[in-house]
């Protein structure tokens, strides 16, 4: 049984980038390295502590702070550990490769020094927003937290302030906050019932409105569930909600794309995960529907990936894609495939990462992002060539890589629970993965690198190889030995499956007879 | 006895109906800024009349004059300085009439049929609740219909704003006894929001040479 312990932890993890951001933005315009050093003791910061929130997770331990406000259970510290892990890599690889880019990119929007303190501020304060919503227990807070790392990230993604930029960044923020708002329309909708169920600010908080869950109309639950999939969704990347994405991707500088990819919309199918989950005992109609839509974005996703020529767009296609296999998981709605969505959501987390961040190596010696516009840089570029590799395969599924293990375990929980239709399409869509990746990577390393480039072309700084040696490093081996990951996945799963049926004496105890259609008892899901 | 008087929120919400719709149509930016002032001072007036149910609601009308009936219209009034006249919209006035009456009686119809599936709330606010589902839905529909049929970014900005307001004029109606935290959540980022817009949106102008959604071209598929 999970023990309940208040600990300053949750709270300090989302404190502390944010302070350093707030820290930057004041004092970053007039002590030039000082941002630099303050954002990565911001972003260390919060990994630490986040290690310290995973370790009390993988002993059975839930963290609270403010008065159950922020709750770190298994689930939570999954993704803070993610997010705070891969927003630390993205802090170093940014050190080299944004001033490159700032110094050489000719921005003339204000001064250089101006701009690196704006995206150091931002990037801490994005980090700290996508912790806040890994941890928030409020339902409302969920969504505010949600909608500000939206926010925090809108002017990274216009940093660049060109046509494009703009554009992506105008996109962004738009569709994002009309689609999120959709999710509070559902996160109202589940407080009121809750409330009404619970009685007071207690139905405010996750871990209690999923005990009452099972007694909710059907008919809120269709629509709650039906704006939570909407407004979360559409963060997260699903198809037909995922048009800002391809966009926002590609145009924001490199390591936050990482973070976009990599966390931020996994971050949003957590956020999904967490509330729509909790009518899945009593409704399993939500996770078929939840089931279908994944599959429909694996395809979407990564047949869009196959018509791009932008190695970035080509990339963000392919986390729509990879966030379908991630819903999948969660739609199966079984066990094993809650344990292989997570599993899923984590591979892909650092196989999205290390190949943007590998994408970025490129840009920074070539200064082109067209795959038609590249090639021949394996032997220049080496380790970057070695890490894109070992990302397009992790991500396409192919052994020994991480991406095989969790594909694996998403077509078996398929199988298990008779989704054969759903496992048929996700192989074959692997397989149009798999060509993607094989088409860019031979485009880009193989054959005569261009002219225009080639004589001056050498692999990216320390900083930047390093951040994708760590990345591929965990790729394999997760890959090779995926029992390392087992005991924290299995912990986050059991959350979303520890959702009690109401005993007959909750339900009597809360039956109202004005509210109709209390459900008595839940069925299984599957 | 709630302590709510139900025919002074039902013309408040009523009244919400016209300042989106003017706020949509206004073809002058500047008009529809103010248009979207008065709709944020009717915001307000709900909150404190809800404010006997729950003092909390106290502090969220206090954001909220700050938030919706100052910073957004300054914001507002700011980014259309020298460019007051909208971009043609796609859809003209006397069809986005028609739009909004058939709007109106399909919310209000469609709540009203459909009340127990939204209201929790008990006696009297169940009935003010109602119209105020209806006028919020109708509200948010508006939102949407402005950010799909309007062409200058700005004016999808102010679309954005109708959209939240219904969104809070229905957590208000449902959940008159929700906590500060959460209200003050909501609130302040919608304005940081609508100010980040406006800041990108500048840009554009400067960028493109107008604000018209139609000219943002350069991503494609």
């Amino acid at each position: 049984m999970p023990f309940e312990t208040a600990s300053v932890l949750p709270a300090l993890v989302v404190i502390i980038p944010a302070a350093a951001g707030t820290l930057i933005f004041i004092v970053g315009r007039f002590v030039g390295g000082f941002r630099e050093a303050l954002a990565v003791l911001g972003s260390a910061g919060a990994l630490a502590f986040s290690l310290g929130i995973g370790q009390a997770a993988l002993r059975g331990g839930v963290l609270t702070s403010f008065r159950d406000q922020f709750r770190a259970d298994a689930l939570s510290a999954l993704l803070v550990v993610l997010v705070s892990g891969i927003g630390f890599l993205a802090t170093i690889y940014s050190l080299r490769y944004m001033r490159h880019h700032v110094q050489e990119g000719g921005l003339t929007h204000t001064t250089t020094s101006g701009r690196l303190t704006a995206y150091y501020g931002w990037l801490m304060l994005f980090i700290s927003t996508m912790l806040w919503a890994c941890l928030s227990n409020n339902v409302i807070m969920l969504y505010v937290a949600v909608e500000a790392s939206t926010i925090a990230s809108g002017l990274l993604v216009a940093f660049y302030w060109d046509k494009r930029a703009l554009e992506a960044g105008y996109k962004y923020l738009m569709l994002l906050t009309v689609g999120i708002t959709f999710s509070l329309f559902g996160c109202v909708l589940v407080y009121a019932t809750g409330a009404n169920i619970l009685g007071g600010s207690k139905g405010l908080l996750l871990s209690e409105l999923k005990s009452v869950a099972a007694m909710f109309p059907k008919t809120t639950v269709i629509l709650a569930s039906a704006f939570l999939i909407v407004g979360f969704g559409t963060k997260a990347g699903v198809a037909p909600f995922h048009p800002w994405l391809p966009d926002a991707h590609a145009e924001a500088p490199t390591p936050i794309s990482a973070l976009l990819s990599g966390v931020m919309i996994k971050v949003a199918m957590y956020a999904l995960v967490r509330t729509v989950s909790m009518f899945y005992p009593s409704f399993a109609p939500v996770a078929m529907f939840a089931l279908a839509l994944g599959v429909f974005t694996m395809v979407i996703g990564d047949l869009m990936a196959l018509a791009q020529d932008d190695l970035k767009r080509m990339l963000a296609y392919s986390s729509v894609s990879q966030i379908g296999y991630v819903l999948m998981g969660f739609g199966i709605g079984t066990q094993l495939g809650v344990y292989a969505g997570l599993f899923h959501l984590l591979n892909h987390a650092l196989g999205k990462a290390l190949l943007f961040f590998a994408a970025g190596s490129v840009i920074y010696a070539t200064g082109a992002r067209r795959i038609s516009q590249l090639g021949g840089l394996s032997r220049r570029m080496p380790v970057t060539s070695f890490c894109f590799f070992v990302g397009a395969l992790a991500v396409s599924g192919i052994p020994p890589f991480n991406g095989f293990q969790s594909k694996l375990a998403l077509f078996v929980a398929g199988a298990r629970a008779g989704d054969w239709w759903a496992v048929i399409i996700g192989i074959g869509t692997s397989l149009i993965t798999l060509l993607v990746f094989a088409k860019a990577a031979k485009a880009i390393f193989w054959g005569q690198p261009d002219s225009a480039y080639a004589p001056t072309v050498r692999e990216a700084p320390l900083t930047v190889v390093a951040a994708m040696v760590i990345l591929a490093a965990l790729c394999l081996a997760i890959g090779v030995y995926p029992k390392s990951v087992y005991p924290p996945l299995k912990a986050a799963s059991a959350v979303v499956q520890t959702i009690k049926t109401p005993t007959p004496e909750m339900v009597a105890k809360h039956h109202n007879p004005a509210r109709a259609q209390l459900r008595s008892a839940a069925e299984p899901c599957r | 006895m709630t302590g709510i008087r139900p025919e002074l929120v039902h013309t408040l919400s009523l009244l919400m109906i016209f300042t989106s719709f003017a706020a949509v149509e206004a073809r002058n930016l500047r008009h529809a800024t103010v248009a979207y002032l008065f709709q944020a001072l009717l915001i307000c007036g709900l909150l404190l009349a809800y404010a006997t149910q729950n003092e909390a609601l106290l502090y969220w009308a206090a954001t909220a004059l700050v938030t919706k009936a100052i910073l957004v219209p300054w914001f507002l009034w700011r980014a259309t300085a020298g460019a007051e006249q909208e971009e043609k919209p796609l859809i003209g006035f006397g069809i986005s009439a028609v739009i909004l009456i058939a709007l109106l009686a399909a919310m209000y119809k469609f709540t009203h049929a459909h009340a127990a599936l939204f209201v929790n709330v008990g006696g009297e606010l169940a009935s003010i609740a109602e119209i105020n589902l209806a006028v919020a839905f109708t509200v948010f529909v508006l939102g949407v219909y402005a950010i799909l049929t309007r062409r200058d970014a700005i004016k999808t900005v102010i679309g954005l704003c109708l959209l939240e307001n219904g969104v809070h004029l229905s957590l208000v109606s449902l959940a008159p006894t929700i906590r500060e935290t959460a209200l003050a959540g909501i609130a302040t980022e919608v304005v940081v929001t609508v100010y980040l817009l406006l800041y990108i949106i500048g840009g554009i102008r400067e960028k493109f040479g107008s604000t018209d959604t139609f000219q943002l071209s350069e991503l494609h598929w």
